[in-house]
């Protein structure tokens, strides 16, 4: 029982959600995010094979 | 109508005291007492009787003929050819050649007192989360027989050796005892899927995220040893997961977040918990996305039931794809599994199997014995400092959103949520890693290094007993002798000067080794329960399809392979400890 209405709540909650602009501070996060990550990786890796080598 | 009691502790909360009561208890072995070495191990096996033993020396029976005596040491010739040492109290009662025989626990009732110890400790815990214990209790009953007996046919020679030919046998699926794992959750998939309410009945005591959360608590130990031994690349595995969830949270947040609001139109609320639960990890991250962006309950609850069914498909098709492709290089296979499989159970889970396929296709291919346990060092590493930086990741969505989304009036994001949502298991991982390897850092590199070069002298001292069964000149005998003499001298000059510190060693293994046989237990019934409560109905549930596309798409897409990617940047090339090198 408890089952069929978590089924039910799902497919009313995603027809009630509502039309949501995409918004200018969500193109900072996530280009943001890609782009430090890119920054970041290059650093971490020198930082790992220089100061933490495998073996 | 089901008890309803006052709950005193979260489940994580309780894994914590739980790993943490264990692992100050198992520290009696500095005292000499082994306190867990009653509890059960499993060997493969052809014969059952074979099976199961207590994990501690003391309390296995041990006999045999007796062929040296040195000191108070008796050296033995077991049955089946082996060579072993026992210590006893007067030697002057032997004489070589005599039989030796000691009586010990024998397996079954050291199965029978671990299943009551664990009946007992999980019972009070029950108590503690505010379960009906009468249910917990009969729930358990059934899952820790049912998952002890995957895990003995797991042991089966024929599922297990990775040398048939060490049993006689023509051939072998080469699993190795983790195979049981496999078995388990096979058996829990059959059960939650098509035996409902018989998965209905052990639900009470299905609770594979605080088996897991112990698991891991007790996990620190060991590693800390491990650690000790081998601090170099350690510390590599530590700072380079550390790299790795870095990058996956920057990259794989930001890419399904961005993904479900452009291509698949949800709103914020949605996408961000979506984001979290796909990308980072799963549940807890899901919740605590919702939580910072102050999404209604219902969404990161949904959320979370489409990320533990997904898991387990992970779980199945991961750790095999990593034997397949990954053998040659088993940190990255292992940081893949923590980084790429959701939710603390599967990940882990994953981790332990990846450890125990890829080494031993790297022995039955390339005849390369990798030390147990690193492969997994690497998956719970990455899955460790994902789960600490949820809480962090979880403060800085909510700092975002309060500052360009929506904050109520005078709502300020206080630093004390990076707290209140810190995984706290995870401290009784450190503290076990923290205090085993600050116990063991100044002993087992000494102990490790002589034992290394004891290997070798002992291989040279073969070389020459070979050849001096070939030499008839008694002048080379003679020389040869010496030599031999003079090696072993060597090997005793090298023991005396490191005996303190290989005492603290092997007392530190017996602290370790009992704990470890429990982890193994905790993580065993992980994989029965994951399988119970998986029920893969929910994916056909009526309006969970969009979601459920999203997370296919973002998953197999690109979250597997961008994990691989980063776990290969950062873990290639790092290889495990190699113990020894087959025929």
């Amino acid at each position: 029982m408890a089952e069929k209405i978590r089924e039910k709540d799902i497919a009313q909650e995603l027809e009630k959600m509502q039309y949501d602009p995409w918004l200018p501070f969500e193109s900072k996060l996530v280009w943001g995010c890609i782009g430090l990550g890119i920054i970041l990786l290059i650093i971490l890796v020198w930082v790992s094979y220089t100061f933490f080598p495998s073996s | 109508m089901a008890e309803e009691r006052k709950a005193y502790l979260n489940e994580d909360w309780l894994a914590f005291w739980l790993a943490i009561v264990l692992f100050l208890v198992s520290l009696l072995a500095y005292k000499g007492i082994d306190p867990f070495g009653w509890i059960v191990s499993t060997k493969e096996w052809l014969k059952l009787e074979k099976a199961i033993e207590p994990v501690g020396k003391k309390f296995k029976g041990v006999s045999g003929e007796i062929t040296k005596i040195e000191g108070n040491k008796l050296t033995l010739k077991t049955k089946d050819g082996k060579e072993q040492t026992v210590t006893v109290e007067d030697p002057t009662k032997y004489q070589v050649g005599q039989m030796y025989e000691k009586k010990g626990l024998s397996g079954f009732a050291s199965l029978v007192l671990t299943y009551l110890f664990l009946t007992v400790i999980l019972a009070i815990g029950a108590y503690l989360l505010g379960a009906n214990v009468g249910r917990f209790l009969i729930g358990f009953f059934f899952i820790f027989w049912l998952s002890y007996l995957c895990w003995l046919l797991g042991h089966y020679a024929y599922f297990a050796a990775t040398d048939p030919k060490k049993y006689n046998i023509p051939w072998s699926l080469k699993l190795t005892g983790e195979g049981g794992f496999i078995f388990a959750l096979a058996l829990g998939l059959i059960i939650g899927n098509f035996f409902r309410p018989f998965a209905q009945f052990l639900s009470e005591a299905c609770r594979p995220e605080f088996y897991i959360k112990t698991a891991i608590g007790l996990m620190g130990a060991l590693l800390g040893l491990k650690s000790a031994e081998a601090f170099g690349l350690a510390s590599a595995i530590f700072f380079r997961g550390l790299c790795a969830i870095v990058e996956a949270y920057l990259i794989y947040w930001a890419l399904v977040y961005f993904i479900a609001r452009r291509y698949f139109k949800f709103s914020k609320e949605w996408a961000a918990p979506l984001a979290a639960g796909i990308s980072i990890c799963g549940v807890s991250a899901a919740i605590a996305a919702g939580g910072a962006i102050r999404a209604r309950p219902v969404v990161p609850i949904m959320v979370a039931s489409l990320v533990v069914i997904f898991a387990v498909i992970e779980l199945i098709i991961l750790p095999f794809l990593a034997q397949i492709f990954l053998w040659k290089e088993p940190m990255v296979a292992g940081a893949w599994m923590g980084l790429a499989v959701k939710t603390d159970g599967a990940a882990f889970a994953s981790g332990a199997i990846t450890d125990a396929l890829v080494r031993a296709k790297a022995e039955a291919v390339a005849g390369i014995k990798y030390e147990d346990g690193w492969i997994l060092m690497a998956a719970a590493t990455t899955k460790l400092f994902i789960d600490i930086f949820i809480s962090i990741w979880a403060f800085l969505l909510a700092y975002v959103w309060c500052a360009y989304v929506e904050c109520a009036p005078g709502e300020k994001v206080s630093i004390k949520e990076i707290w209140r949502r810190f995984p706290k298991f995870v401290l009784a991982y450190f503290v076990g890693f923290l205090v085993i390897l600050l116990i063991s850092a100044p002993h087992a590199p000494k102990v490790k290094a002589v034992e290394d070069e004891v290997k070798l002298i002992n291989k040279e001292i073969q070389k020459v007993e070979k050849q001096l069964s070939t030499v008839t000149d008694p002048a080379l005998q003679a020389q040869l002798q010496a030599k031999i003499t003079d090696l072993k001298n060597q090997i005793k000059a090298k023991q005396e000067a490191i005996k303190d510190s290989k005492k603290v060693v092997d007392q530190t293994k017996t602290a370790t080794s009992g704990t470890n046989a429990l982890r193994v237990l905790f993580f065993l019934i992980t994989f029965f329960t994951i399988g119970v409560i998986s029920d893969f109905r929910k994916l056909w549930a009526e309006g969970i399809g969009k979601l459920a596309v999203v997370y296919v798409v973002c998953l197999f897409g690109f979250i597997i392979w961008i994990g691989l990617l980063i776990s290969w940047i950062f873990f290639h090339g790092v290889k495990p400890p190699i113990v020894g090198t087959g025929p």
